[in-house]
């Protein structure tokens, strides 16, 4: 055996993959540990022979960018190894995400409790704008949370580096609700900025406990941004009119923020509207929202370990499974009966399962 | 800085370290002359001893008149191979980016694998191919294959496991032309350093010697900013003058010893690029591809019988897999509703088999 294969096997074994918790089109994701200490993980199991121009663009970024950012608040790429055709990536393992927190109905968020949730993605997001990384898929189901409290940024399927000035980037990227204007404009040239709308959108929702600008179609959503913030003037986003998609979508009057975040401090109603400011080069940076006053001012943000966590695991119900998840299947001894025509529930309860690949999109909890 | 590098040379104060020092570039992929060479002797002389072994367990006493290659031999093969990027990136028109990184993934792939046990042809152009899904410009396999002559897919794509795996899947790469560029910007912002005093030809030669440098060990041994520095020092001592004199310290004494450790590494670059960087003599490399014929591992030669034999073995081992799997699966279906009792988490403890058949 070659050095390089021996290497690969000695890593497979340091792993012991538990229970399958979910499959897609793509990947599995499996619970597991480290055979040496017992430490949970999460072994997501990319299926590569599926492929027919090779290991796919996602993984690859993936395991690019997860190589190279070590921070707090970015999910650890623990381990990478190949079993036959599979990559497998082994992940911190993070019992929950924002999305199940913002939608579990049983827990009540203090101001505090936000800001420490927006403290730690922003400041994860700097770290990742730091090293010249746009994520370009923030949203709250990305946003996971370890058993400690802290949240941590993962998902980096559709990261990339930042483009040179000049170079065309595609703008189908960032989930519906949480993409902004320019993209939804065809705008092919962007930076960060991209990322700090989807922060300020995750903000919004996470005051409302609802996503706060959720359009129906990329038209839709143009009309729903508008709609909230008043269609922009000229004065306040030069040119936005002659980006390659313009369309326009009606007039909306300007309603201030506060008759909607009744409840919100003004710093906090200042940070929001700069993250949702429609000239992408007027947006706060991640660096600038670090140091806004609203982290510094009153009440101080919840420290990670006391941050309200979604209720227990054993009392979770069921979910039906996304149609583009299929079944846990035991191996070809059983294939034939467990097929995916049986509209069987996800056959093993849902602990700790997480969203970790886009297409695994297995956590729809709706409202419980 | 010729010495063994150190993760202490660093002068920045704690937690203020360089982005690049974060870098898997920086952790894994840097080495001194001393510890290349190393490398590339054990990686060669272990090579030998197993297809020595191999060559013997065929047939007794084979293996004595075989030539086998040495380091020097390897490398000189690798780096023929190393120029032919350029040439296919030319044809497919490529960014410097793409280019530039799979010939990183080729010297680093020749750090973990030898030439005898896979030749530097298919590698080349499965690192090319990575590299341009690594940089953000993917092409499909198809376009890729047809456009470069009696090349199948397979080629490509049957290495790529081993190419990734090779470069420990650490896919981002620094380079010397990105650092050199940011020279230049830096160059365009200092006072005294008139247009007229640096010529955009600067530049441009300075980019070539980077070129020059990637056929040589420089990026193994140098961070991308020193190759960048050396390449500008070699046409402009003058710009490079200026450049360092608007980063030294205040401190005349801190500042006359880093200009002489920087004087010292442009230099050691400066022969690198010289004396290296000359494209191989190809009849040289034709002899020692020659030579691979007759030394390479048969076990990796499609249809030896040490081949045949490690496929066998190989097979055999699937296949008790495939059975205990299947017992496996026997055992816990049976007796259970077919619609499967596992929602009442009855698999809980189990722990998963962990073959990859699908």
């Amino acid at each position: 055996m070659d050095a390089v294969e021996r290497a690969n096997a000695e890593k497979q074994k340091r792993w012991v993959k538990d229970q399958k918790v979910g499959e897609g089109t793509y990947a599995v994701v499996y619970r597991g540990r480290e055979a040496a200490t017992g430490r949970r993980v999460a072994i997501k199991k990319i299926k590569i022979g599926q492929f027919k121009d090779g290991l796919d663009m996602s993984a690859i970024r993936e395991v690019k960018y997860l190589r190279e950012l070590h921070h707090q608040n970015v999910i650890g790429l623990l381990d990478v190894f190949s079993s036959k055709t599979n990559l497998n990536l082994v992940l911190e393992f993070l019992d929950s995400d924002l999305e199940m927190i913002i939608k579990d109905r049983s827990l009540v968020f203090l101001p505090a409790d936000i800001k420490s949730w927006m403290a730690m993605t922003i400041r994860g997001l700097e770290f990742c704008h730091r090293n010249f990384i746009l994520h370009r898929d923030l949203k709250p189901n990305n946003l996971l949370v370890a058993s400690d409290g802290q949240l941590k940024i993962a998902d980096f399927g559709l990261a990339r580096d930042f483009a040179d000035p000049g170079y065309k980037m595609t703008s189908q990227v960032i989930t519906r609700w949480y993409r902004p204007p320019e993209l939804l404009f065809g705008c092919r040239y962007y930076s960060s900025a991209v990322d700090i709308w989807s922060v300020g959108c995750i903000f919004a929702e996470l005051m409302l406990r609802t996503p706060y600008l959720p359009g129906e179609t990329d038209m839709d959503q143009l009309r729903t941004i508008f709609r909230a913030l008043g269609t922009p003037t000229e004065e306040e986003w030069p040119g936005y009119t002659k980006l390659p998609d313009y369309i326009p979508v009606g007039q909306f009057p300007k309603t201030p923020l506060r008759d909607l975040f009744t409840a919100a401090s003004g710093d906090a109603l200042n940070l929001l509207s700069r993250c949702l400011i429609y000239e992408p080069r007027r947006r706060i940076t991640a660096i600038e929202a670090l140091h806004h006053p609203y982290f510094t001012g009153l009440p101080y943000p919840t420290h990670p370990s006391k941050l309200p966590r979604p209720a227990s695991r054993a009392s979770r119900p069921l979910e039906e499974v996304d149609g583009n998840v299929d079944m846990v299947d035991s191996g070809p001894g059983v294939k034939a009966v467990a097929s995916n025509r049986l509209k069987r529930k996800l056959s093993s309860p849902m602990d700790g399962v997480r969203p970790l690949a886009r297409r695994l999109d297995f956590t729809q909890h709706k409202g419980s | 800085m010729t010495a063994e590098p150190s993760e202490t040379h660093s002068n920045s104060p704690p937690g203020k370290a360089p982005l690049y020092e974060a870098s898997t570039q920086f952790k894994s992929w840097r080495y001194s002359p001393k510890r290349l060479r190393h490398v590339r002797q054990t990686l060669n002389a272990a090579a030998v001893a197993a297809i020595r072994k191999t060559l013997e367990a065929d047939e007794p006493g084979s293996s004595t008149s075989v030539s086998f290659l040495q380091p020097d031999d390897e490398l000189l093969l690798v780096k023929l191979y190393t120029t032919k990027i350029p040439q296919l990136c030319g044809h497919f028109r490529f960014p410097e980016e793409v280019e530039a990184t799979a010939i990183s993934y080729l010297k680093r792939f020749y750090l973990k694998n030898t030439v005898m046990d896979w030749h530097p042809k298919n590698v080349m152009l499965t690192a090319l191919f990575l590299a341009t899904k690594t940089t953000n410009n993917p092409i499909s396999l198809d376009s890729y294959t047809s456009n470069i002559p009696k090349t199948s897919q397979s080629d490509v794509l049957d290495l790529e496991f081993l190419v990734a795996q090779s470069l420990n899947f650490e896919f981002a790469v620094w380079h010397a032309h990105r650092a050199l560029w940011g020279l230049w910007l830096d160059l365009q912002s200092l006072p005294d350093v008139t247009e007229s005093l640096r010529p955009l030809e600067v530049y441009e030669t300075a980019l070539k010697h980077v070129r020059v440098s990637r056929f040589t060990d420089a990026e193994l041994i140098y961070a991308p900013s020193q190759i960048a520095l050396a390449a500008l020092s070699l046409v402009s001592p003058f710009l490079c003058q200026k450049w360092l004199d608007s980063k030294m310290p205040s401190d005349p004494i801190a500042a006359e010893s880093h200009r002489q450790i920087l004087e010292q590494t442009n230099s050691e670059i400066e022969n690198m690029i010289m004396q290296h960087g000359q494209p191989p003599d190809v009849e040289a490399a034709r002899e020692v591809d020659r030579r691979l014929k007759l030394c390479k591992n048969p076990e990796k030669v499609v249809g030896s019988k040490a081949y045949l034999t490690r496929r066998a073995e190989e097979e055999r081992r699937a296949e008790e897999k495939r059975n205990k799997k299947a017992q496996d699966i026997r055992k816990t279906s049976e007796g259970e509703d077919p619609f499967g009792s596992q929602l009442a988490g009855s698999q809980e403890s189990q722990s998963v088999d962990d073959d990859d058949d699908d």
